[in-house]
This record gives C-alpha cells, sequence and structure tokens, in this order.
C-alpha cells in the first residue's frame, strides 16, 4: 500500500479555473449522498456477501514458480496473470494448470534499440471467443496467444493516449483519459474525453499539463475502474470522495461520500496553498485522514470500494461495502469464513499484504477476483488444525502435496446483488 | 582433563541444588480451556485482544495471550477446581471478566463465545486491571503493570518475566527469536546508550510499557524487519534520578570508593562521576563508570570479575561530567539535533612487576637464553574534554565534533638482562635505569556532511554527496635520563657504559578531507539504464607535517658534565601527503520472489590509484630524503545475500584489498642509539614499500523462526606481502643484535574468527550457549646471521560459555577457554609450543530477597614444550545484603583469591623465539563494602 502510494506521487500545478468553453457540465442531477463511519462497519459470515467462493491454487512447477498476482484478468478458459517479481505473464487454465509464459525472452527488440525488453503489464485484447495478450514493449506492441506463441508484432509508432482508450459496446463511444484538446494553436488538457468517431463530444475535467510538477499527487490506482456493466464506468478524482459515473454521451456525479470530519481532508484541501508542495507531509502529519478512495464496483446494490490514508495498520476498516438499499455497512476484512469458504478467509486483509496493496483484482463476468500466498493458505489452515475442518478435494490435494513457497491462490468470489 | 571432570562434577551439583528448589515449585498442570471472543455490536470475531487468566483468590497473573485471526485463545497449564478470572481487552472494548472454574474431573472447560461491547465514548471506563500484553497498531506492548515483581525490580528484571523476551549473558536482548538492535528509552538513547544502564537502572514502577516495533519497514516482506525496543516511562516519571555511592576498605590496605549520580529529563541528560581504587577496576572513561554503578534488581547476576585478573598494581583516581541535550524531544531517524559534551580526568598509578625467559634460535644448533627482569612504575594524568553536535534534518545529516586531550605522566623504569648461551653459561648482561617525564597535548576537529538522494525530486541531478574534514594537532614533549650497563664475559673490551639525557619534542598536524560523489550514473549517462551499472567517485586527501627536535647530552665521567651528542642531536621536518583518486563501479542483481525470498548480489569494482610524496629534512645530511611511490590498487568486493522469508537470512562477501607501507625515516636512516646493544636498529636506504594483498570472506546467519534460534558468523582474512621490510638480524654470542631491515617476499597471514550462539528458553529457566574461536596462521620471512629462514607461527583460542538461569534464584555460568600458539623454524629445526587453559564456573545464589550469595572459580593451567607445567587456580567469593526499604542500601563482604594463587602468565611464541615468565598481580585480599544508591523517579510526593 506504501508502495502504491509513492509510486502515484507526482508533483504538479495547482490549475487555474480557467473555465474554458469548451469543457462540459459534470451532471449532478441524480447525485446520491452516502454518509459512512468506516469504524461502524460490521462483520458478516462470507455466505451473507458471497453465493460462491472457489480457491484455485496455481500448479507450481519450475517453469510456472512466480511471486506474485499484481495483474489478473480472465478469459473463457483461463487466467491471464502479470507478475512483477519475474516481469512475466503466465496463463493458467480455469483448473489451475499450468499453460504457458511470456516473458521477456520472448520478447525481441528492434536491432536499433539499445535497452533490454522489461514490460510491466498487459492488455488483454477479446475478439469474439478469441482473446489476444498484447505486451506494449520498445517501440512495438507483441501480440500472444493463451498459449505464449508470439501472432503478430506491430509498431506502436507514435506512441500516443490511445494505450489508454477504453471502447464502449456501440464500437464508436471511446473513452480518452488524460485528452489534449487542440484548438488551433492552443491545446487543453482534459482527463476525461469522450469521443465519437475519433471527434470530441464531451470534454470533462481540465487541468494544466505542468499540474504534477507543480504540487504532490496521492492517488490509490486506476482511476478508471470497470464494474461490469456495460457502457458505464467509474472515475475518481484526486482529493475527492466522488464517484463520477462515465456513459457514452455524459460524465455524471453519482455518488458523494461524506466520512466523518476526523478523517476527511478539509474541504478547500486543493486551495490551500500553505500545503502547496507540502501534501505528503500534510498525510505524514495527519495519518488517518483519507486522501481519496479507490477500487470502487457497483455491484447490483451494493458499493464496493476502498479508503486510502497515509496511516496503516491491519486492523483499520478500509475495505468495504456499502448496501444502497438498506445502508448496511460492511467491513470485507471482518468477514467471517464459514462453510461456504470452507472455513478460510477470502482475503488475506488484515493479516497479510496482497488485499491490501491490490484490492480485487478484476470484477468479470459476475464474479470479483483476488489472491493470496500459499504461505498465507498454509498459515490460515493451520489455526484450523484441530477444529476438524473437511476441505474439497482441490484444496485437500493442495495441502498435502504443496508447501509454504507454492505459488498464490486465486480466490473466485461470486458477489450477491442484494 | 581433569579440569574438565571438575566442571562436570560442579555442574551436577548445580543441578542437583536446581532440582531442589524445583520441586517447590508448581508442578504442570493439568487444566486447558479455549473460547471465541465476538463483537456482536459489529457481528465480528475480536482477533488481537488481549486474553489473561488470574487466580481470583488473590488476583496473580498466570497466563495470557492474544486472540488469533478468528478471535480464538487457548490456555494449557492451568490449575483445575480452583476459581479463576478472564479477562479480555482491546483498545476501543471495554475490558471483559469473567469467572469460570475449570473441573477437576474432566480438565477442560469450553467457554465458548464470550462477547465484549465496544467503548462507550461517553462513559469514561475505569480501567480495572491492566492486560500484560496488548498489540497497538503494529506495536507490540507488554504492560509493566500487569507483572507483579518485588516493589524494588528494575526493568531487567521484567525482562526476564516476559516469556517472549530473552536476555543474553552478554547483554544482547531478543524478542520472539529476533535480534533487538537498539533500546531508547522514551525515544532517546539513554546515556549513552549502553542496554544495561536503562535496564539495570530504571525501576519497573517507574515503567508504563516496553514498546516493541520494526524499525525499516519493508512491506513487501512480511517477516523481515529489525526490533527497537522502547521503554516508555509512567507520565511524571520521565524526570528523575539515580546513582550510587560506595566505599569499602580490606586486608593489604585494599580500597574502593566511587560515586555516580545521574539526572534526566525529557530533553536532558546529565551524569557526574568519580572514582577511585588500589584493587585494579579500570577507570577508562564515563561510560564505563556509569556502567559500573547500575543498582540491578531483585534478579540473578552472574558477577564478573575480570579486573582481578590484570596484571600489576594499579591505582586508579578518576572523574568525570557528561551532558547531552536533545533540541528534538521525539528524535527520529531524519529529524535529530543533539549536542553532548564531556569532561574527564584520570590519575593513575601502576606498578609491574615481570620476570621473563626468551629462547631464540640463532641457528640449527645454537640458542640464545635471555632473562630478563623489568620493573615499571608510572604516573600519569590524563585530561579529555569532547564535544559532539548532530543535526539530521530528512535526506541531509551534519555532524561536528572535537575532542582535546592532555597526557601527563612520568615513568621508572629498571631492566636486568642476562644472555646465556647454548651450554647455559652467562655470556653478557645488560642493565638499564630509564627516567622519563612527558606532557603530550592533542586536538582534534571533525566534521561530516551527507546529503543523500531525495526521493522526492527524481529529477535531482547530483543524488548525493559525503564529505568529510578532519584536522589534527599533536604536541608531544618529553625529558629522559637513560643509565646503561653492558657488561661482556667473553670479550671485556666490548663493555660499554653510558649515561645518556635526551630531550625531545615533537609537533605534528595531521589533515583529512574526505570526498564522495555516490549515483553518479544519472549525471554522466543521462536516463540509458547501462545494465544497471552505477558509478561513484571518490577522493581521500591526507596532509601530515611533523617536526621532531631531539637533544641528546651523554655525560663525560671525567668532568662530570653533561656534553652535546651531535650525532643524535637532531632537528627533522617531515611533509607526507597522500592523495587517491578512486572510481567504483558497482552493479547489483535482485531476485525477489513474493512471500518466498529476496536475494541480492552485489559486485563492487574500486580502482584507485595512490600517489605518495615524503619529504624528510633534517640536519643531519644522510636524513635529508625525499621519496615518491604511486601504486594502482584494484579493490574488488562480491556480496551476497539470502533473506529466505520465515527461515533464515544469510549473507556473504568476499573482498580484495591492497594495502601499501612505505619504509619510515627510522626504517630508511635512522640515528642508532647504541646504549640498547641488545638491539642496535640499523636502516637501509634502498628499502621498498611493501605491498599486503588481502582476500577476506564472511558468512553471517540468523534465524528467522521463533523458537530456539541458532545464529553463528564466520570470517577469515588470508593476505600475502611483497617486498615486506624485515630484520635481518645478527646476533653475537653475547646477545648483543644487530637489526638491519631489508625487503623479502613471502610473507603470509589468515586469520580465522568464528561465533555461534543458541538459546533454549524453558517455562523458568533459561539456557544459553555460546561458542568462539580464534585462529591465526602466519608465516614470516627474516635472516638470523645472513641465513634466511621462514617461521611459522599458528596460534589458536577458543571459548565455550553455556549461561543457565533458573527463575530469578540462581544463574549459573561455566565457561573454557583453550588457546595454543606453536612456532616452527624449519631452517633451524626447532618447533616451540605451548598450551593455555581455563576452566570457569560461576554461581549466584539469591538465598533471600535480599541476599545474594556469589562464587567464581576458575582452574587454569599453563604449559609450555620446554617447560613444566603451571597449575593454578582463584577463587573469589561475596555476599551481599541489601537493606533500607529501597534496597537503597548493600553491604558487600568479599573475598578474593581464597587460595592465594593468582598469577599472571607470560607464554607465548613469535619469530624464532618463544617466551615465557610471569607478572606481579593482585593476590588474595578481603574486602567490606558499603554502597548506597539514591533513585527516585518522577517528584517526590508533596506530603499533606
Amino acid at each position: 500500500m506504501l508502495k502504491k502510494t509513492l509510486s502515484s506521487i507526482f508533483v504538479c500545478l495547482l490549475f487555474a479555473f480557467n473555465i474554458l468553453a469548451q469543457t462540459s457540465k459534470v451532471d449532478s442531477s441524480e447525485m446520491v449522498t452516502l454518509r459512512i463511519d468506516p469504524d461502524a462497519a460490521r462483520g458478516a459470515a462470507v455466505s451473507q456477501i458471497f453465493e460462491e467462493v472457489k480457491f484455485i491454487p496455481l500448479e507450481t512447477t519450475k517453469e510456472s514458480l512466480f511471486g506474485s498476482i499484481s495483474q489478473l484478468r480472465t478469459t473463457k478458459d483461463s487466467y491471464v496473470i502479470y507478475d512483477y517479481d519475474t516481469k512475466s505473464v503466465l496463463i493458467f487454465n480455469k483448473d489451475g494448470k499450468y499453460r504457458a509464459k511470456v516473458n521477456s525472452s520472448k520478447v525481441t527488440a528492434d536491432a536499433n534499440e539499445k535497452d533490454k525488453q522489461v514490460f510491466y503489464g498487459f492488455n488483454l485484447i477479446k475478439n469474439k471467443d478469441e482473446s489476444l495478450i498484447r505486451i506494449s514493449s520498445g517501440k512495438n506492441y507483441f501480440f500472444f496467444d493463451l498459449d505464449g506463441k508470439l501472432v503478430k508484432k506491430e509498431a506502436v509508432g507514435k506512441r500516443n493516449a490511445e494505450d489508454r482508450y477504453i471502447k464502449f459496446a456501440d464500437s464508436i463511444t471511446t473513452i480518452a483519459p488524460f485528452h489534449i484538446y487542440k484548438n488551433g494553436k492552443d491545446s487543453t488538457n482534459y482527463e476525461i474525453a469522450i469521443l465519437n468517431n475519433k471527434k470530441e463530444v464531451g470534454l470533462y475535467f481540465p487541468f494544466e499539463s505542468e499540474r504534477f510538477e507543480k504540487d504532490q499527487y496521492m492517488g490509490g490506482g486506476n482511476p478508471v475502474t470497470d464494474y461490469g456493466t456495460a457502457n458505464e464506468l467509474f472515475y475518481i478524482r484526486y482529493y475527492e470522495y466522488n464517484l463520477y459515473k462515465i456513459k457514452p454521451k455524459t460524465v455524471s456525479l453519482a455518488y458523494r461520500i461524506i466520512f466523518p470530519a476526523s478523517i476527511s481532508i478539509p474541504k478547500n484541501f486543493m486551495d490551500m496553498t500553505e500545503y502547496k508542495k507540502k501534501r505528503v507531509e500534510y498525510f505524514e502529519k495527519n495519518p488517518n485522514q483519507i486522501y481519496g478512495i479507490s477500487n470502487p464496483y457497483l455491484i447490483g446494490d451494493n458499493i464496493y470500494f476502498k479508503t486510502n490514508s497515509w496511516g496503516w495498520s491491519q486492523d483499520k476498516k478500509n475495505a468495504l461495502v456499502y448496501n444502497l438499499k438498506n445502508g448496511d455497512l460492511t467491513s470485507l476484512k471482518n468477514l467471517e469464513p464459514d462453510t461456504l469458504s470452507q472455513f478460510l478467509p477470502v482475503t488475506d486483509g488484515g493479516s497479510f499484504y496482497d488485499f491490501t496493496n491490490n484490492g480485487f483484482h478484476s470484477y468479470e463476468n459476475g464474479y470479483l477476483y483476488t489472491s493470496y500466498s500459499s504461505l498465507a493458505l498454509f498459515t490460515f489452515k493451520d489455526l484450523n488444525v484441530g477444529k476438524d475442518r473437511k476441505y474439497d478435494p482441490v484444496l485437500t490435494k493442495f495441502f498435502e502435496t504443496q508447501n509454504k513457497k507454492s505459488n498464490p491462490i486465486i480466490i473466485q468470489l461470486k458477489p450477491k446483488k442484494n | 582433563m581433569l579440569n574438565l571432570l571438575k566442571i562436570v562434577l560442579a555442574f551436577t551439583f548445580a543441578i542437583t541444588i536446581n532440582n531442589a528448589s524445583g520441586q517447590q515449585s508448581k508442578p504442570t498442570l493439568p487444566g486447558s480451556t479455549k473460547g471465541i471472543l465476538r463483537d456482536t455490536a459489529h457481528n465480528y470475531a475480536l482477533k488481537s485482544a488481549t486474553v489473561s487468566v488470574y487466580k481470583l483468590s488473590d488476583s496473580s497473573l498466570i497466563s495470557y495471550q492474544i486472540s488469533n485471526n478468528y478471535g480464538e485463545f487457548s490456555f494449557k497449564n492451568l490449575p483445575v477446581g480452583v476459581s479463576l478470572r478472564l479477562d479480555a481487552s482491546h483498545v476501543g472494548y471495554q475490558t471483559l471478566r469473567k469467572k469460570f472454574t475449570i473441573p477437576s474431573d474432566k480438565n477442560f472447560v469450553d467457554l465458548g463465545t464470550i462477547i465484549i461491547n465496544p467503548k462507550d465514548n461517553t462513559l469514561e471506563e475505569v480501567t480495572v486491571t491492566v492486560p500484560p500484553i496488548t498489540m497497538n497498531g503494529d506495536t507490540l506492548e507488554f504492560n509493566a503493570a500487569a507483572f507483579k515483581l518485588d516493589s524494588n525490580a528494575v526493568v531487567e528484571d521484567l525482562l526476564r518475566k516476559i516469556p517472549n523476551v530473552t536476555l543474553w549473558g552478554d547483554g544482547q536482548i531478543t524478542v520472539n527469536g529476533r535480534e533487538v538492535k537498539s533500546v531508547l528509552v522514551n525515544g532517546k538513547p539513554f546515556f549513552g546508550g549502553d542496554v544495561k544502564v536503562a535496564t539495570q537502572n530504571i525501576a519497573k514502577n517507574a515503567l508504563e510499557k516496553i514498546q516493541v516495533y520494526n524499525t525499516v519497514k519493508d512491506k513487501s516482506n512480511p517477516l523481515d524487519s529489525t526490533l527497537t525496543v522502547n521503554l516508555r516511562l509512567k507520565k511524571g516519571k520521565e524526570l528523575g534520578f539515580f546513582g550510587k555511592i560506595g566505599g569499602g576498605y580490606g586486608t593489604d590496605h585494599r580500597y574502593e570508593a566511587d560515586a555516580s549520580f545521574n539526572v534526566f529529563s525529557p530533553k536532558m541528560q546529565l551524569a557526574i562521576v568519580g572514582a577511585s581504587n588500589n584493587i585494579n577496576k579500570s577507570l577508562n572513561g564515563i561510560n564505563t563508570l556509569i556502567n559500573n554503578s547500575t543498582f540491578k534488581g531483585v534478579g540473578t547476576n552472574v558477577e564478573y570479575q575480570p579486573d582481578f585478573r590484570a596484571s600489576g598494581i594499579n591505582q586508579p583516581n578518576a572523574g568525570g561530567v557528561k551532558f547531552t541535550y536533545n533540541f528534538v524531544e521525539k528524535p527520529t531517524w531524519e529529524n535529530k539535533n543533539t549536542v553532548t559534551s564531556s569532561y574527564f580526568i584520570q590519575n593513575t598509578n601502576n606498578d609491574f612487576v615481570s620476570d621473563s625467559e626468551t629462547t631464540t634460535s640463532i641457528n640449527a644448533t645454537d640458542k640464545i637464553f635471555e632473562q630478563n627482569t623489568n620493573t615499571t612504575s608510572s604516573i600519569n594524568n590524563r585530561q579529555i574534554f569532547d564535544a559532539k553536535y548532530e543535526l539530521t534534518k530528512k535526506n541531509k545529516a551534519l555532524t561536528m565534533s572535537h575532542n582535546f586531550s592532555k597526557n601527563k605522566g612520568e615513568n621508572i623504569n629498571e631492566t636486568f638482562r642476562n644472555a646465556l648461551n647454548t651450554q647455559n653459561v652467562l655470556t653478557s648482561t645488560n642493565n638499564t635505569f630509564n627516567q622519563n617525564s612527558f606532557d603530550n597535548s592533542r586536538f582534534n576537529f571533525q566534521v561530516d556532511f551527507r546529503l543523500s538522494q531525495n526521493y522526492m525530486k527524481p529529477k535531482q541531478l547530483i543524488k548525493g554527496v559525503n564529505v568529510s574534514y578532519g584536522i589534527t594537532v599533536t604536541d608531544n614533549q618529553s625529558n629522559r635520563s637513560n643509565l646503561t650497563d653492558f657488561t661482556s664475559f667473553t670479550d671485556a673490551t666490548s663493555n660499554r657504559k653510558f649515561d645518556r639525557r635526551y630531550e625531545t619534542t615533537y609537533n605534528e598536524v595531521n589533515q583529512q578531507i574526505n570526498i564522495d560523489l555516490p549515483n553518479l550514473k544519472s549525471l554522466l549517462f543521462g536516463k540509458s539504464d547501462l545494465g544497471g551499472i552505477d558509478f561513484q567517485l571518490s577522493n581521500s586527501l591526507n596532509l601530515n607535517n611533523r617536526k621532531d627536535d631531539n637533544q641528546v647530552q651523554d655525560l663525560n665521567t671525567i668532568t662530570n658534565i653533561y656534553i652535546n651528542n651531535a650525532y643524535l642531536s637532531n632537528h627533522v621536518e617531515t611533509n607526507y601527503i597522500e592523495e587517491t583518486p578512486g572510481l567504483t563501479i558497482s552493479k547489483s542483481f535482485y531476485k525477489n520472489l513474493s512471500n518466498r525470498y529476496n536475494k541480492n548480489l552485489s559486485l563492487n569494482f574500486a580502482p584507485k590509484q595512490k600517489f605518495i610524496h615524503q619529504e624528510n629534512r633534517s640536519q643531519q645530511s644522510f636524513q635529508n630524503i625525499t621519496k615518491n611511490y604511486q601504486r594502482f590498487m584494484p579493490d574488488v568486493a562480491i556480496s551476497y545475500s539470502d533473506n529466505q522469508f520465515g527461515e533464515y537470512y544469510k549473507s556473504y562477501s568476499l573482498s580484495f584489498n591492497t594495502k601499501v607501507r612505505i619504509p619510515s625515516l627510522d626504517q630508511l636512516a635512522p640515528l642508532t642509539d647504541s646504549t640498547n646493544l641488545y638491539s642496535l636498529q640499523r636502516g637501509n636506504l634502498n628499502l621498498k614499500e611493501a605491498v599486503d594483498r588481502e582476500i577476506s570472506l564472511s558468512l553471517n546467519h540468523y534465524d528467522q523462526t521463533n523458537k530456539n534460534t541458532l545464529n553463528y558468523n564466520l570470517s577469515m582474512i588470508v593476505g600475502f606481502t611483497n617486498d615486506q621490510i624485515v630484520d635481518s638480524t645478527f646476533i653475537d654470542n653475547q646477545n648483543r643484535r644487530t637489526n638491519f631491515l631489508t625487503n623479502a617476499n613471502g610473507n603470509r597471514y589468515l586469520n580465522f574468527y568464528g561465533d555461534a550462539r543458541k538459546a533454549f528458553k524453558f517455562k523458568t529457566s533459561e539456557l544459553q550457549i555460546n561458542l568462539n574461536t580464534q585462529i591465526s596462521n602466519t608465516k614470516t620471512p627474516g635472516y638470523t646471521n645472513s641465513l634466511f629462514a621462514f617461521s611459522k607461527n599458528f596460534n589458536t583460542n577458543t571459548s565455550v560459555t553455556v549461561n543457565y538461569t533458573y527463575k530469578s534464584y540462581l544463574a549459573l555460568a561455566i565457561g573454557q577457554t583453550y588457546g595454543t600458539y606453536q612456532s616452527k623454524q624449519e631452517a633451524f629445526n626447532t618447533v616451540y609450543s605451548g598450551v593455555n587453559k581455563a576452566s570457569t564456573l560461576s554461581s549466584s545464589y539469591n538465598v533471600t530477597k535480599k541476599f545474594t550469595l556469589n562464587t567464581n572459580i576458575s582452574f587454569n593451567q599453563s604449559s609450555s614444550s620446554n617447560a613444566n607445567d603451571i597449575n593454578f587456580t582463584i577463587w573469589n567469593a561475596n555476599a551481599v545484603y541489601r537493606f533500607l526499604k529501597g534496597n537503597n542500601a548493600e553491604f558487600k563482604l568479599s573475598a578474593l583469591d581464597i587460595l592465594h594463587q593468582n598469577t599472571n602468565i607470560i607464554n607465548y611464541g613469535s619469530g624464532n623465539s618463544f617466551t615465557i615468565g610471569s607478572r606481579n598481580v593482585l593476590q588474595q585480599y578481603f574486602m567490606t563494602t558499603f554502597s548506597y544508591y539514591p533513585r527516585q523517579f518522577g517528584k517526590k510526593a508533596v506530603k499533606k
């Protein structure tokens, strides 16, 4: 978590409010205000939140051994993960069997490229039933199939923002984060642009291009989240507790979260010039104040999200589920294992670090995915000793044949919608 | 062998005592219980809560633990059929109390789910009991109030009570098997940072809690970090004083007196100390005095009396003041502002007497025996005044310090030497009488500045810089008179008599400037990666100027007037410049697998070029020598570390270094003083510099498991010297030696060091084992009467210590040391060897809370291949009685060297000779000592 926080510290300029004519207005007519006190979050049995829990140990062989999962996507029959330790993409079948691996040896540099080819993630390009893994390295895009075979190599050409574009289902609308709008000689930066056939139809949140050099920004990961609903995305801004909803035509303020004053940043935090370039220091001194929220998912009536603050403790209830219908607030770190989860925790939050660092990896086809280490799973199992716990054949075999140094385990969770 | 038998017997005896007292303690109890803590208001199991079990009748703590990830707890070893009380507590919750009894027919009771309620913010909770252990965020806290101890207990006694803590015989502390790197009091080092000053002085009752936390947090590796222990004092107890005033008198006019007074407040620490004795207790500095006068609580310590073994009779008097002020009340690693200053004065009288015989081989058949009787008495007065200022802010650190010392004294030395030939016939005698008075002063000023990389500013061009400057000025003056009488029994014409006076002064100014520029890659090569190679530039410049002035006079026996010796009287000025620019090229390889391991290999190649300029200007023209040296010195270092999470941490390092030793003026062209006929020094203008090439290897292993850890360290150095500056000695049959110097190849040395430690912690007792060994093997070339010979030396020293403590009643230490030497000259076909052995048994037994008996006995044996064995046993014992309410007063009766056998043996070999003999030591005495320990933590309560 700290690592992530530090890596997302940027230095830049507070931008002057020169509202430009072309800037679109955020629609806040349907805004819902949520009052949330994380301290009051309650626990629940796993089966009260999830209707399905599946543990998928990933096969450990000399070839497939990796550190931890920092990115996870699923296809019809496999998991594609990225491991920062070995700088590789690994593909496992849905049952956890190792399938293939792409590492730097498969990504060859052009003759004129001096630096070694290293990549830090992947994109999954889904096309009907076929999925391709796109790796961006050096001056090229490399496309691999799910057996790790190189299918094609394309020059990236002039590196542009299109790498980050998110295409909506209608295949005409594109969401462009950090878009540069050009008007003759002038150009303006926008955090979000909605493009229709490459034409700007909406421009939101202008900012000065040098803002990261003029002030410090602390974020909690990707500001754009796909929560599995077609043509909808969540968007989060720095030092705000707002959830913006991006739709094909508009950006609207969907939810405004209000935390207790003791853990909230001052309302005009960005206008407080005394903290300019001293934001990090401010949070060092106020470690309980939430500097932002992240990983929001709207699943049925439930909003899943994480709160981020400088101060850190295993006991802190910072991964929450809020039920929009009945106002129930549940802490994911305080879920109690029950028969549905074979009396094993569904995340390692509160004991180890994978869930704290990454939150849920993704929400795809009705399932949330998280992962934890073999060390964690064996530790949890050891706490069950003497309680006559029965495990399913997959875990029974895992405990018999594997050890604390085996590959991590994927936990697939189907959240309840109401 | 006999020694070992004695030790085994003694140990068996000790174990028997232990069993006898062991029967008085509680046997293993059959009862057990378990349960789950639940917060029903929030609907979850409560983890990290403290659960403690007390006996209901007297509220004594029986056991405690922290609830696990599922809110569960489970106790074993509880009494059955007795009313018990369970307390559960957690920050933010009301303390829960539950009475229960374990039925004696089942030996088990399931307490099921216990409901614990969140704290009601509107109600101020009255804390009934403090839980013994709490988790406060990531800090583990032991609450002093929960541990019932004697009212006079100190922090150390509390530490022994905590099952998670091990207090080692050598003072090291481990928590759950992991080494504690620093002990702080309210976040700051306490009176110089020695652990014992804090743990043996601070009253347990002044302590609120002991906090244990990780200082360097590496969150990607949850099991790896270093530990800090902070002793947090109770509110109002953060100011106070402690100290000792004591005096003792014994047989043979033996006496000792010491006083130590220490005051502390949240920002300031002040210590005033003074001591005097004639029982060889060394008083080397303020910290020694503070460390020697700690209060100690009610537990047992094996009293260690090394001073008694010191050679000679020493009578030191000393006193001093030390002051520390922290401008920042709670300093951190990136915000510190501290000034420290101290003054120390010491006055010592020493009397040394030694008798020895050295056997030297001069060729394959002939030997010379030199019998040496030496008496030295000296008076020495030393004063030191120093100050240090430290300022640390974020990534910048500045340290300034100065040290001024003045040393004045006199000594008188008388030496009688007889030389005998192989047939044991006296050939010559050389007797000297020296009287010397000296007065020297030294001033040193040092400033260091360090700027390290600011990770908030990745674009910074200069990633860091280290600059240091130091200047040392030395003034030395001495007056010496020497009477020498050389008598030959084979050639009366070579008899010599001298009466010579020396007046020597020197003045030296030494300046050292070092600059390092680390992380230069981005400055030199911009953003290119260069395969992870980084660079550092460094420069080291040393400037030295020394002026020597010697005035020597000889007595003209006819006129009875001292006249100037034109040869030895001289003035020399030496300028020395050493310049070493260097480059370091480094590359690191990391291999990391989350939650599994973390490996790191780093390679350093550091080519350096050393330039040395040495210029001597003398009144004696043959000493006007200017020499220049330069040498390319490529240093290489490879280090590897392997951290297997939760198992072990291992590190290896291998390095190659070159050192240059240039010949001094005294080696090139000395003024030969003919008074010392047994060792006349001659120079050699053709001497070259000696070059050492050294390979060092080290290995460290730290256990990361929680129980019964085994840690060890090994290191080895192998060196080869080219052009070693060696003696070419000519010895005549009257033992007159003339040493010429020359260069020779083939000098080799090997040094090995290893230590291992392991602890076993049982319920009421603890066993610690410590092993360490040192081996050195050298091959030294040399010439004796033009015959070239290598002398090979092989020395070892091994010691094993076993410490055993039982509750707070008994402490035992058993030690065995074994040292050997062997010196071999193949050309002369001679081998000298010897063995020194000592077996020690120390014990401390608390007869009552106020009365303690200590005893230690050591069996010593010294044997040599060419002489009879020497055996002696030293037995010391003392009885300590403490009285007054706070145990503030102490009465001690000690008996030292009860068997009257204390001896200090000389037994060693070197080169082509070996020496055996003895030195004078302190022998048997009895002493009674009275001490008073004034101590107070917090302000005195106002009497109403």
